[in-house]
Order: structure tokens, then C-alpha cells, then sequence
């Protein structure tokens, strides 16, 4: 069973269209990146998916189940969990108090209770690197460190599907490769299946990602394996416009 | 994490002041009347405290809530004065009445204003207060504008020496102890994923609903709460305070506002920040009174000053932040 369907989804603001008919499968513990220039839907697309925005048209599977008209906070303990393009910490709140809103709500059961959520955030802490930052409040963090507060936060909800919304945007390339070694890890150690959407980072996305899907105006333009989609000459079109007759 | 033990620390502080408080007032000649004042800003700041303070949602119509309890206390006792031999136990309904009409008022309010969010909340609220006050004298319920006397009840169902300490102690004495119950539900939803999935919805509503958490859900259940106290608030301090009731006192904003400062002064989402902050505002409004009159009328602008320039926390905040790493910030919460 596919964890993640997309059917023919469309979005609609007003006239515009934000996601037009775009439809896509996504495997457990499956790395699939999600490409496009600005404007192209990414995001709507994202919102979609977690609930933040319910589509005019199309199914959205999760696990077998229709999730299509679930508000969001229904969404995240079946087991989606998101991290945000520019990091949203709770920022009057500690670094282990975010992490554990994750896991206290987050989850499935729900009967996760305080104690245990802040021990689960310990620990989920300690694996992002942040132990020492954890009783500073989340406002005060260096973007790298929300970034990786968010997914210490969204790895406490125990999801199976992690989205994630530019999560290398602005960083120094060493911190790139890093971040890159370190999803990866944790991706296949949990069987999370991770969709990273990417902007223009590319080193991250060929370093990640098994499948590359790429969105042109709300559609979707190409859906295939990493190498073959980049070098795929629509999406070269997409990205740096027609080659000059000769 | 905390020790069971250590669970309840920031509680004394709150109840050291109000011991304090309460003390001066038995002790010292005089001084019951200002004791009394304080612990009914006290109270209100921790009432509305648990709504503004823990949500960060601004309820301009928040006295409507005190309104309607006066007048669930204020009706009890006059419909049910005829029935004989209830005695104290009209008070208790009175109590009930209150809590059940704010609960009811909350629940409506809320599912319509809840929706909304920030600025827009609180100008839809704005209008529950003044709607509520000209509904009630233009459809003429409730006795209308005329408004509700029951002195005499009081004094036929109780007698009159009970009736007379009632006014002038107890209802202070039942206010105080609203007070304290506030203090202990705002510690256990701090402590609690109440106050969890209210930080979370305070500091960002759309990634607490991506983290799973049901925002409507807690803001509901932080602004009933809230409601509640005001309404019992109301019940105690000007139902049982003063034996009468009239519309354009009970719904007058101007409580709202200095709810509003109190909490902020003394430091929002905090535990003791109502109670510093009740303590100051009351304390300054009753001296200025005194020796420049009609000056604390005019406090309100420099004190929204002072706290925007020098402690956008409130001063329990800045105390927070002071001795976050000392032994005294297991008190201050």
C-alpha cells in the first residue's frame, strides 16, 4: 500500500490556479523531492497535503484512508509532520517544550502525558544536536538551530510522512551537506518517508532524493528519478528558459 | 522533570500576598476597604488572565461576563426570595446561576468570535458588552433599565445583621477565594497540555494545528473558564458587594480595560503576574485618589506607557527573566 495518494488534486485562489490536476504516489520510508521555480505550487501543494488548505478537486490517500476534508490537526498523528520554510518556533517557549507539543499532540494515541512528552523531546533533542541550547527559549535560536528544532519537533510526532519545506534554504554548504547526511539517517532509522520540497538548492535534492518531481505553473511537469528528471530537457526549460536557435 | 513536591512552589508567592493582604485587613483599622479592592483586581487580573493571558486573544467585551453573573446572583436571589427557608443556600444558587450564564454567554460568544483571530477578535467583542447592556434595558428583561434591587431580600431571606456582614465581609472574603481557585486551575493548565497547546496557539496558531493540536478546542476551553471566573467575580463582588444591579454599570468596558492593564502590568501567561499586577494598579489608583483626586482617572495611558517602554513582559516577565537560572525561578512562573 502506498502510504501518500494524490488524485488529480486542484487548488483553486480564485481565478488562479495553484495546483492544477497533479497527481503523485509516495512509498513508505520513500525520498522524493519536489522541485519547481517560485510560483510553481510547491507550497499550496504542501498545504494540501497536511490540511491547511482543503482542495476544489481530487482525493488526498494517506495510509488508505481519505483524508481529503481532515482538518490539519486531525492529519498530524496519523503520522504527517511538517517543518516550515522560514522556521515558526513557539518562541516564548524552551527548545524542549516545542519538541514535546510534538510528541504530546502529535501522536497517534494521544495519551502521550507531559512527563513522558518531555522525555521523548529529550531525547529527540540529543539527536538533533541541540542538547546544550535545550532550556533556551526557541525565539532566541540561530536559523540553523530552529531549523533543526523543527525537526527534532516534527521527528517527536513519530511520522511517517515528513514534509519539508525548504529545509536547506540559507544554509552555508557545509551545513547542506550536514543536514543532508543527517535527514538521511534518521529517515531510514525511523522509515520515515521524506518530501522535501526545494526551491533551487539542487546539491540537496541530488544528494537526497530517489525521485524528483517537478512543478511548472500548479501542474506537474515531470515525475522520475532524480538524475533522469534533472537532466530532463522540459525541466531545464522550466528553470532557465529555451536554448537560443543557432 | 519537577518533583511532586516542588510542583506547587509558585503557588506561595500568590498566597503569601494575598495572606499578606488579608492580614492588613483584619489588622489594621481602616484598611479593609482598599484590601477589598485589591483583591477584586487581583482576582480579576488572574480571571482574565487565563483567557488574554494564556491565549494572547484580546476580549474587549470581557465585563459582559462579570455582567451576566451579577445578574444570575441578583436573579436567584429575587425570584426565589419567596420560597421559605433557604437561608445562605440562595447564595450558593446565586453562585450557580452566575456560573452557568457565563459559561452559556462564553460558549456563545465564542463559537461565533473564536473564529476570528487577533484584531478582528477583539472588535467583534467589543460589541457583547454594549450589545447586551441595550438588549437587556430595550427588551425591558431582567426588569430592564430600571435594573435589580434586592436589599430587602437579602435582608428578609438572611436577616439583617447576616445580610450586613455579608456585604461588608464576606462577599470580600468570597472574592478572595475565587481568587485563589483561579491561582491553582491557571497552575495546573500551565503545568497541564492545556497550557502547552495554548503557548503553542499563542505564539503560532497554524503550526500548533500542523503539530496536531485542536486549537478551537483550547482556546474554547481557556475562554469558558475565564468566562466563569468573571461571572462568579461579578456574583461575589458588586452582586453581594452592593445588593443591585444596572445595566450600563455591569457592562461598562472600562472594567475590561483595567483588566486588560492588570494583566499586562504584572506580566500575561504568568502565574503571579495578576496579582503584581493588581496589586500596583489598585494601590496606585486608590492613593491618587486620595492626594491628587481625579488623577487615577488618567492613569491608564502612562501605565500602557511604562509597560511598552520598560517591560513589554510585565514585571513578573522581567522578574522571570532576571532569575531564570537562580533558585528563586521555581517560584516565579
Amino acid at each position: 500500500m502506498s502510504l501518500l495518494i494524490l488524485e488529480n488534486v486542484t487548488k483553486r485562489f480564485g481565478g488562479l490556479v495553484a495546483v492544477d490536476q497533479v497527481s503523485l504516489e509516495i512509498k513508505h520510508g520513500e525520498f522524493v523531492g519536489i522541485v519547481g521555480p517560485n510560483g510553481s505550487g510547491k507550497t499550496t501543494l504542501f498545504n494540501v497535503i497536511n490540511g491547511v488548505f482543503f482542495p476544489e478537486e481530487g482525493r488526498v490517500i494517506f495510509e488508505g484512508l481519505d483524508i481529503t476534508t481532515l482538518p490539519p490537526y486531525k492529519r498530524a498523528p496519523l503520522g504527517i509532520g511538517r517543518t516550515f520554510q522560514i522556521p515558526r518556533p513557539f518562541a516564548s517557549a524552551t527548545v524542549r517544550e516545542n519538541v514535546a507539543v510534538g510528541a504530546m499532540f502529535g501522536t497517534l494515541s494521544g495519551k502521550v502525558n507531559v512527563d513522558e512528552s518531555l522525555e521523548i523531546a529529550d531525547q529527540t533533542i540529543e539527536r538533533v544536536g541541540l542538547k546544550e541550547h535545550r532550556n533556551k527559549q526557541a525565539g532566541t535560536l540561530t536559523p540553523v538551530e530552529k531549523k533543526l528544532m523543527e525537526i527534532a519537533r516534527a521527528l517527536a510526532m513519530k511520522p511517517k510522512l515528513l514534509l519539508m519545506d525548504e529545509a536547506m534554504a540559507g544554509m552555508h554548504p557545509n551545513d547542506i551537506d550536514q543536514m543532508v547526511a543527517f535527514i538521511k539517517q534518521v529517515a531510514e532509522e525511523d522509515k520515515i518517508a521524506i518530501v522535501a520540497m526545494v526551491e533551487h538548492i539542487m546539491r540537496a535534492v541530488v544528494g537526497m532524493a530517489e525521485k524528483v518531481i517537478v512543478l511548472h505553473q500548479g501542474a506537474k511537469l515531470v515525475d522520475a528519478p532524480t538524475k533522469e528528471a534533472l537532466e530532463d530537457p522540459k525541466v531545464v526549460e522550466v528553470y532557465l528558459g529555451r536554448p537560443s536557435e543557432k | 522533570m519537577k518533583k511532586e513536591s516542588t510542583k506547587y512552589y509558585p503557588l506561595i508567592p500568590v498566597f503569601a500576598a494575598y495572606l499578606v493582604l488579608f492580614l492588613i485587613g483584619r489588622n489594621v483599622p481602616g484598611m479593609w476597604q482598599l484590601v477589598a479592592m485589591l483583591l477584586f483586581y487581583c482576582a480579576l487580573g488572574q480571571a482574565f488572565n487565563i483567557f488574554l493571558g494564556m491565549t494572547g486573544y484580546v476580549d474587549f467585551g470581557y465585563v459582559a461576563f462579570m455582567g451576566v453573573g451579577t445578574y444570575g446572583m441578583a436573579l436567584a436571589i429575587t425570584k426565589l426570595a419567596h420560597i421559605e427557608g433557604l437561608g445562605i443556600a440562595i447564595i450558593i444558587i446565586g453562585f450557580v446561576m452566575a456560573l452557568f450564564m457565563a459559561t452559556l454567554l462564553s460558549l456563545a460568544v465564542g463559537a461565533v468570535a473564536l473564529r476570528l483571530r487577533g484584531a478582528y477578535f477583539a472588535i467583534a467583542t467589543i460589541g457583547v458588552n454594549e450589545g447586551l447592556r441595550f438588549f437587556i434595558e430595550g427588551a425591558r428583561i431582567w426588569n430592564g433599565s430600571e435594573g435589580l434591587i434586592f436589599t430587602a431580600q437579602l435582608n428578609q431571606i438572611l436577616g439583617r445583621e447576616t445580610a450586613s456582614t455579608l456585604m461588608t465581609f464576606w462577599a470580600d472574603i468570597m472574592v478572595l477565594i475565587i481568587a485563589v481557585s483561579a491561582a491553582f486551575i491557571t497552575l495546573y493548565y500551565i503545568r497541564s497540555k492545556i497550557g502547552y497547546a495554548l503557548t503553542a496557539l499563542r505564539e503560532d496558531e497554524d503550526a500548533a494545528k500542523v503539530m496536531g493540536i485542536n486549537v478551537t478546542k483550547y482556546k474554547i476551553i481557556a475562554f469558558v473558564t475565564s468566562a466563569c471566573f468573571a461571572g462568579l467575580l461579578g456574583a461575589a463582588s458588586w452582586a453581594l458587594k452592593t445588593p443591585y444591579v444596572f445595566p450600563p454599570e455591569v457592562f461598562e468596558i472600562h472594567y475590561t480595560i483595567e483588566a486588560i492593564i492588570i494583566v499586562l502590568l504584572g506580566g500575561s501567561g504568568t502565574l503571579l503576574g495578576p496579582v503584581v499586577g493588581g496589586l500596583i494598579y489598585g494601590i496606585s489608583k486608590y492613593y491618587l485618589s486620595i492626594f491628587i483626586p481625579g488623577f487615577q482617572l488618567l492613569i491608564f495611558a502612562p501605565i500602557i506607557i511604562i509597560i511598552i517602554v520598560l517591560f513589554p513582559e510585565g514585571v513578573v516577565g522581567m522578574l522571570k527573566n532576571r532569575f531564570k537560572d537562580s533558585a528563586l525561578a521555581q517560584f516565579i512562573i
